[in-house]
């Protein structure tokens, strides 16, 4: 046998010098843009912060100013997650729609997808402004096209009416995303083997049949990742809001993000704290949200397996 | 010139789990042709690996020319390695991907170009070097790989299963070149396989490893004839040694086997009643007539079991009375026997082994 | 039984068509307002151009400070998406190639922040960047934009870097290079598909990020490109015809990038989502 060697550790040849290197850049950033922010944002949650001022420690006022006296920040909660529920569902299904549409090999297919991904490429600001000439109650596209076809009743100042002014905005994130989830979901068609959809027409199943039973439980997962991917997405919308309406009218547009802004950086009160507990509630609930979405899939998921 | 010492060589990848490698000792001579050869998960590429420096070595040491090695970072070892997958950079053109390494060494421009060219030449290469390795079949792939350890001169090379992607013709003229390119480099060669023909043809000493140790080393016809335990017996030749549970008779000079009595003069050295497993090579089993039976032997009745017709030859299972599993006999091409026959069995004495049943070790004659 | 099919096609034909007039009709309508002037707007708001009012585009451009905005934004899109790509195929690299103890953890908690809500970070962040002489600076935009495209960075390049094969890194060590010339010579030329996915995605969502801007600039000079159009549209809130000429002078790009670099482009926002 041989003489005793040294204990082994299991890594020590690991190269730690080049691990440390690349990882370095990556996990600074993180630490001081990601990490950080988030600690103090919790710590200042507790506090009154004033510029140029100490903080000074209120304990859990603030928490309790926000989530039993303030029912601006309800409204915004409720608005972000009406906002945030609907829009993947109508999103999401509309794009599986049109992907089987291009599936069953329309001519231009090409041509559509182009056309139809162009409003994904442009920012929220170019968007708003857009529609917010789409929805003006004098000469918008949307009312011409209502009194063309004799709706005229119909008109509405889209954006200025508390009663429809968020379904408007609903209606322009649709528009937006939904050519997104159907070109993901064509690329998930795509990648099917074709043998399964083959397979279901020699068992002769008609469309319907085939889209319920072998289409949608295949791209199951996409269709699942999509709809996290669009909740997230409406958890944090601010741009279209504040260009369009700034939360207004009489905050029926107000999501959680013109809030925190508008606390933080409108309100004459100039003090931090208080909106970084909005940050702090809001980010465990988004958490928490999303948490509970793909658990709640997770379930599903095994349940047919 | 070049001589790789293994000392006792270890590796254990997760300190919770077994060794990979348990001690493995070998001394690879210059110019040598050391071949690796064991079942699957045995430890031989992990071996290769810490002689190429790209797995660390838990214990022991590794030498080339009597200088340490463990410490040296591979680079500095002066080996180069054909890998199973080629290895190819998918983003270089076939120049590229042979001249990649020599670009590190300081080697200047034009020589560069010389020996890449030169190795083309000899490779068969010399037209393809504009292609990407998309561009070319398996077998160019597997030359250019070969092309870029050669290029690089180097002291050892270190082969892990190069030619078990390529199909059975391609392996066979692969084969060859290897064997012709050995021929002329004269270099220090360590090849990891687990083919045996392989190992037999390109071999000038195999190394049989089994569970991360060294079981037997040797040229590949005394390993072939002279197994020194039963795993290499049964892992060695198509078919593999007969080995048949035994033990040494009390009463008379030979073997019990089962219900049988065989005859054999060296269990006389052997405790009367010690269990012993029995080996003997199916092209040491005969049918008689044959003229190997005229000088006498051990002669057993035995029932035709199985056939096999292989062209050149033919592979006979005998149910032998009183014996539990079926001896495989390679009788000649011309052998008429059909299942179901009975015949006469015939084995060579000198060429029986036999295996300590306790340990599986070989009793020396 | 076969009219009744071609009649199906048809129909689906059609309703494909209108979604895409709704779709793509917002943008075209733009397009003609932009090179038209309000005055010929307001008598219809619908007609095509008459007459092609091309000196638009470079009145915006100088008369409204856009030469300033568009530079701003090139510079702190380009100095961020070339930063996130190379310290996040960095990472990605290390994480695909390394096993070492936490490897999984510390990517896990990279990756997970791509779900954390922007609120948590930036106000934490306008303190900072103001504390360190940051705020309202392109130089902090820019650090800003490369920790937020971080993870998603990591996550598309190291599920292509785990796919190379890790002979190829083993020959190349064998061939005598160190660990940072493999990962320059050997892993970022494999993974340029990849790393060009990420580069453009970065680029689009950058080139139109607007949250961080607005709470991290406020200076007119360091505006971006969104802010800038933000601002011109408070300013010339009647002007239709000229806003109409900013947007498109904010979209053209993007525009360009995805007629280059639309199949790249839809690999990497389909990356994510399919499995
Ligand atoms: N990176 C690793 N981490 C942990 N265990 C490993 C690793 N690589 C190999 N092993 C284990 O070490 C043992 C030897 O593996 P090795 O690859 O050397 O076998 P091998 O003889 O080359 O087999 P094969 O003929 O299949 O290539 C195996 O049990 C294997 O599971
Ligand atoms: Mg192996």
């Amino acid at each position: 046998m041989q003489p005793p060697s040294p204990p082994h550790h299991p890594g020590e040849r690991q190269p730690w010098g080049a691990i440390t290197a690349f990882l370095l850049p990556a996990l600074l950033l993180y630490a001081g843009f990601t990490c950080y922010p988030v600690l103090r944002t919790w710590w200042n949650s507790f506090h009154k912060v004033l510029p140029r001022r100490p903080d000074e420690f209120l304990g859990l006022a603030n928490y309790e100013a926000l989530l039993l006296q303030d029912d601006i920040f309800w409204r915004a909660v409720k608005n972000t997650l009406t906002w945030a529920s609907i829009s993947p569902l109508v999103e999401v299904s509309l794009g599986l729609l049109l992907a089987l549409a291009l599936y069953a090999k329309i001519p231009g297919a090409r041509l559509f997808r182009i056309a139809w991904f162009t409003p994904v490429l442009m920012s929220y600001v170019v968007v708003g402004i857009l529609w917010v000439w789409i929805y003006n109650f004098d000469w918008g596209a949307a009312n011409a096209i209502l009194r063309a076809v004799g709706l005229k009743s119909l008109a509405h100042a889209w954006l200025g009416d508390p009663k429809v002014a968020l379904p408007s905005l609903v209606f322009i994130t649709s528009w937006m995303w939904t050519g997104f989830n159907m070109v993901v979901l064509l690329a998930a068609l795509h990648s099917l083997p074709s043998e399964v959809l083959e397979a279901a027409e020699l068992d002769n199943c008609g469309w319907g049949r085939k889209l319920v039973f072998v289409i949608v439980p295949l791209v199951k997962p996409t269709i699942l990742n999509l709809i996290v991917l669009s909740f997230i997405g409406k958890m944090k919308i601010f741009d279209l809001v504040w260009i369009t309406t700034k939360g207004g009218p009489l905050w029926a547009t107000e999501t959680v993000s013109t809030y925190l802004y508008k606390r933080a950086f409108e309100w004459t009160s100039f003090d931090l704290g208080y909106p970084s507990t909005i940050a702090t509630v809001w980010f465990v609930i988004v958490l928490g949200s999303v948490l509970l979405l793909s658990w709640a899939f997770r379930q599903r998921q095994k349940l047919e397996y | 010139m070049a001589v790789v010492t293994l000392e006792g060589l270890s590796k254990r990848y997760d300190s919770g789990s077994a060794q990979a490698v348990d001690g493995v000792t070998l001394t690879v001579a210059d110019g040598e042709f050391m071949v690796l050869l064991g079942p699957s998960g045995c430890g031989k590429s992990t071996t290769l690996r810490m002689v190429a420096g790209l797995e660390s070595i838990t214990s022991g040491a590794l030498a080339i020319d009597g200088a340490r090695m463990n410490d040296v970072p591979a680079k500095d070892r002066d080996i180069a390695m054909v890998f199973q997958s080629y290895a190819l950079y998918p983003h270089m053109d076939v120049m590229g991907n042979l001249a990649f390494g020599l670009r590190r060494r300081a080697v200047p421009k034009a020589e560069i170009e010389r020996r890449v060219r030169d190795v083309a030449a000899t490779l068969g290469l010399a037209d393809l070097l504009a292609r990407k390795p998309y561009q070319l079949s398996g077998g160019q792939r597997q030359r250019v790989a070969l092309g870029r350890a050669i290029v690089r001169d180097p002291k050892v090379f270190l082969f892990d299963e190069p030619l078990s992607n390529l199909d059975a013709a391609l392996r066979v003229s692969m084969r060859g070149e290897l064997i012709r390119l050995h021929q002329r480099l004269k270099a220090t060669m360590i090849y990891v396989t687990h083919d045996q023909v392989e190992a037999m043809t390109m071999g000038s000493r195999i190394c049989i490893m089994n569970r991360g140790r060294v079981v037997q080393i040797g040229a590949p016809l005394d390993v072939y004839r002279r197994p020194a335990n039963t795993f290499v017996a049964g892992f060695l030749g198509n078919p593999p040694m007969n080995l048949l549970p035994a033990r040494v008779a009390a009463a008379q000079e030979g073997l019990e086997v089962g219900a049988l009595a065989l005859p054999l003069e060296r269990a006389a050295h052997l405790p009367p009643g010690m269990p012993v497993t029995f080996g003997v090579r199916a092209e040491d089993v005969a049918e008689v007539p044959h003229p190997r039976a005229a000088g006498g032997g051990i002669r057993l009745a035995a029932e035709v079991a199985t056939v096999e017709p292989l062209g050149a030859e033919t592979i006979l299972g005998l149910q032998i009375q009183g014996s539990e599993r079926d001896v495989m006999a390679r009788v000649g091409r011309d052998s008429r026997a059909r299942r179901g026959d009975r015949i006469e069995a015939w084995l060579d004495p000198a060429a029986v082994q036999l295996f300590d049943a306790a340990t599986g070790d070989v009793i020396p004659a | 039984m076969l009219n009744l099919r071609s009649l199906v096609r048809a129909g689906t034909i059609l309703v494909l068509c209108v979604y895409t007039a709704f779709a793509a009709g917002p943008f075209v309508w733009a397009a003609t307002l932009s090179l038209r002037t309000t005055s010929e707007i307001a008598l219809d708001h619908f007609a095509l151009p008459g007459i092609l009012h091309w000196e638009k585009f470079p009145a915006a451009w100088y008369g409204s400070n856009y030469h300033v905005y568009f530079g701003n934004s090139l510079f702190v899109v380009l100095t961020a998406v070339a930063v996130v790509t190379v310290a996040g195929a960095m990472a990605a690299h290390c994480f695909a190639r390394y096993r070492f103890r936490l490897n999984r953890v510390v990517y896990f908690a990279i990756f997970s922040t791509i779900i954390f809500p922007p609120q948590i970070t930036i106000l934490a962040l306008y303190q900072i960047l103001v504390q360190y002489g940051l705020y309202n600076s392109l130089v902090g935009l820019a650090l800003v934009y490369v920790a937020i495209q971080l993870p998603l960075t990591v996550y598309i390049l190291e599920s292509f870097f785990a796919r190379i094969p890790s002979d190829l890194f083993d020959a190349a060590r064998m061939d005598g290079y160190s660990e940072w010339e493999i990962f320059w010579r050997v892993s970022l030329p494999i993974a340029f598909p990849a790393i060009a996915t990420t580069v453009i995605l970065n680029t689009i969502l950058l080139w139109n990020e607007f949250l961080y801007a607005v709470v991290l600039i406020t200076d007119d000079n360091n505006r971006t490109l969104p802010l800038g159009i933000q601002r011109f549209m408070g300013d010339q809130l009647e002007d239709v015809g000229m806003i109409a000429t900013g947007l498109m002078i904010a979209i053209v790009p993007v525009i360009l990038v995805y007629a280059f670099f639309s199949e790249k482009l839809i690999q990497g926002m389909t990356a994510g989502a399919v499995k």
